[in-house]
């Protein structure tokens, strides 16, 4: 079992270490607002809709950063869209992460023949994170940031109530989109550390416990960067030991807390207020 | 008054012609000026003012296509409670979201004095969200504008005194998904007052809220209507009807508007109903209930 003071000495752990911090305060204080407004799946679709953006970038020279930016911002314009149509984008979005995870696999290994690639941009890697990895970590945490304390209450108030928010006179339709856009680029400076497919690791896993556990939006916050931050920390050093991309470790770590902390609380209160609506509210 | 557009009888018993109606044009029910000036007064809104608070002329409103509403003519004055009757699919959302401005008039005029406060129907909140009572109040404050700014004392303080307005002081430390489905309503109904919108559009507030509740809701549209907003209730329940000013039935058009006392008959009530209702009572209608389908 190594020392879990390697994580600071050794340069290329130490980098992925301050990866994963800012990650961590991206994906903590951002998650908050996915479960909130309800966009995990559309956090999960963003990263794996810009995987076959990442292997055509990978294999050609492109800026993945700019690739993966590209493809997920027209990915949630495309859903900003679709939801002022009134259209919920379920089987759209399903039919996308099928094209794209499949597209992405053929032409990492027919057309490019780079199918090592894939496994780090699925999965994330340790290795070779670049200045310019964490340069957009360190800008999606400061905008979540940023943005939180600017729109926290009108987000509040917009996810809260959807139909009532814009009588109150708040910019709903362009938060919501704010919120889209924020999200996608964030889903992005996750991928070089924790791949397309496990994104979610990062942005809802920690959110949906800290929901659990939250009663007011302030606290959501809190506990959801709390849990990011210690399950990332975790989940590197279980990566280093273990020799795996970091991925799937902190996902496992993420998935494990979020039924601990689910089961006490069903066992705390079984008949959880969560679970349902009263019936008399169902006329 | 069954049949056609009813316009003049409504809008006599609502309190003379709409006039002066400057700041509503077709295509854009509130102009910006309109909104900036409501945000200016939003603060002596409680002020009994006398006039129009709402005025539609000729409404017809959809969501592309055909008008999914038509026809729609009525005058509400500051301080009156209008009750809106329909089925499902009779229009009574696409109203509101007419006079909230969301939807663009197809045809005729609206006009609204202010911006309006808008409680959607509380089944469709969500109980897991991590709000309590007084957050909810507290989301008001964000139509003063400066929401990009925390909340202040005074916010906080306008908050508090709406929850003890609605009868929750003591839960505003409560869970909105532990409160019951009448204090839910009333959260969101001190969510309104803190919001000194001079016009509410209530979305079915009686619906799945026990008769107690019910009636401290009631009582409370009575408190609101005291201090000069005009109030626009949907609802299911024809005998509730009976509490309001007026009634406007719809049945994707106007199909009557008056006091109670005109507008509640079999044959209005049939025409707004048609095949939903099953009519139990008497010549004098007092027994009329609608069926509604499990939906």
């Amino acid at each position: 079992m190594p020392s879990p003071l390697d994580l600071w000495d050794l340069p290329f752990m130490r980098e992925a270490l301050v990866e994963l911090a800012l990650l961590a305060v991206a994906g903590g204080v951002l998650g908050a607002w996915i479960v909130l407004r309800r966009l995990a799946f559309f956090s999960h679709a963003v990263g794996t809709a810009t995987f076959p953006g990442l292997v055509t970038a990978d294999a050609t020279g492109i800026s993945p950063t700019v690739a993966g930016l590209a493809v997920a911002l027209a990915y949630a314009a495309g859903v900003g869209r679709a939801g002022r149509a009134g259209r919920e984008p379920g089987e759209a979005t399903a039919l996308l992460l099928v094209a794209a995870l499949a597209g992405g696999i053929v032409l990492a290994s027919d057309v490019f023949e780079s199918g090592g690639a894939v496994d780090r941009l699925l999965f994330g890697t340790l290795l070779g994170l670049e200045s310019t990895d964490l340069l957009l970590s360190a800008a999606a945490a400061a905008l979540a940031v940023v943005c939180t304390l600017l729109l926290g209450r009108a987000w509040t108030a917009v996810t809260f109530d959807p139909d009532g928010a814009p009588a109150l006179g708040v910019p709903a339709r362009r938060a919501d989109l704010l919120l889209l856009a924020l999200v996608a680029v964030a889903a992005v400076a996750a991928i070089p550390a924790v791949g397309a497919l496990l994104v979610t690791a990062i942005y809802v896993l920690p959110a949906a416990s800290a929901l659990v556990i939250a009663r007011t939006v302030p606290a959501l916050i809190a506990w959801s960067l709390a849990l990011a931050a210690g399950e990332g920390v975790v989940g590197l050093y279980l990566a280093y030991w273990l020799d795996l991309p970091p991925g799937p470790p902190i996902a496992v770590l993420g998935s494990a807390v979020y039924a601990a902390v689910a089961l006490a609380a069903a066992a705390r209160k079984p008949e959880a207020v969560r679970a349902g609506r009263p019936a008399a509210e169902a006329a | 008054m069954t049949g056609g557009p009813p316009s003049d009888e409504g809008r006599a018993a609502a309190g003379g012609p709409p006039g002066g109606a400057g700041r509503a044009a077709p295509g854009g029910p509130l102009s910006d000026e309109g909104r900036a000036a409501a945000g200016a007064q939003a603060d002596e809104a409680a002020r009994v003012t006398p006039g129009p608070a709402v005025q539609v002329e000729g409404l017809s409103a959809g969501y592309g296509g055909e008008p999914v509403l038509r026809d729609v003519n009525f005058v509400l004055d500051a301080g009156r409670s209008l009750c809106v009757l329909g089925p499902n699919g009779g229009g009574k959302t696409t109203l509101f979201r007419a006079l909230l401005g969301e939807l663009a008039t197809q045809a005729g005029q609206v006009h609204v004095d202010g911006r309006p406060a808008y409680v959607a129907q509380t089944d469709r909140t969500r109980l897991d969200f991590p709000v309590t009572a007084l957050d909810v109040a507290l989301m008001g404050t964000l139509a003063h504008g400066r929401w990009w700014l925390p909340a202040r004392r005074a916010d906080r303080e306008a908050a508090h005194a709406a929850l003890d307005h609605v009868g929750l002081g003591a839960q505003a430390a409560t869970r909105f998904g532990e409160l019951s489905g009448g204090q839910r309503q009333r959260a969101l109904l001190a969510r309104a007052i803190v919001q000194n919108a001079r016009v509410l559009l209530l979305d079915e507030p009686l619906a799945g809220v026990d008769p107690a509740s019910a009636e401290r809701i009631a009582s409370l549209f009575d408190e609101l209507r005291g201090e000069g907003r005009a109030l626009l209730v949907s609802t299911h329940d024809v005998e509730s009807a009976r509490r309001f000013d007026l009634v406007l039935c719809l049945n994707r058009r106007q199909v009557a508007v008056g006091p109670p006392a005109d507008v509640l008959d079999t044959a209005t009530l049939q025409t707004t109903y048609g095949s939903e209702m099953i009519v139990l009572g008497d010549e004098a209608g007092r027994a009329i209930t609608v069926h509604h389908h499990e939906h």
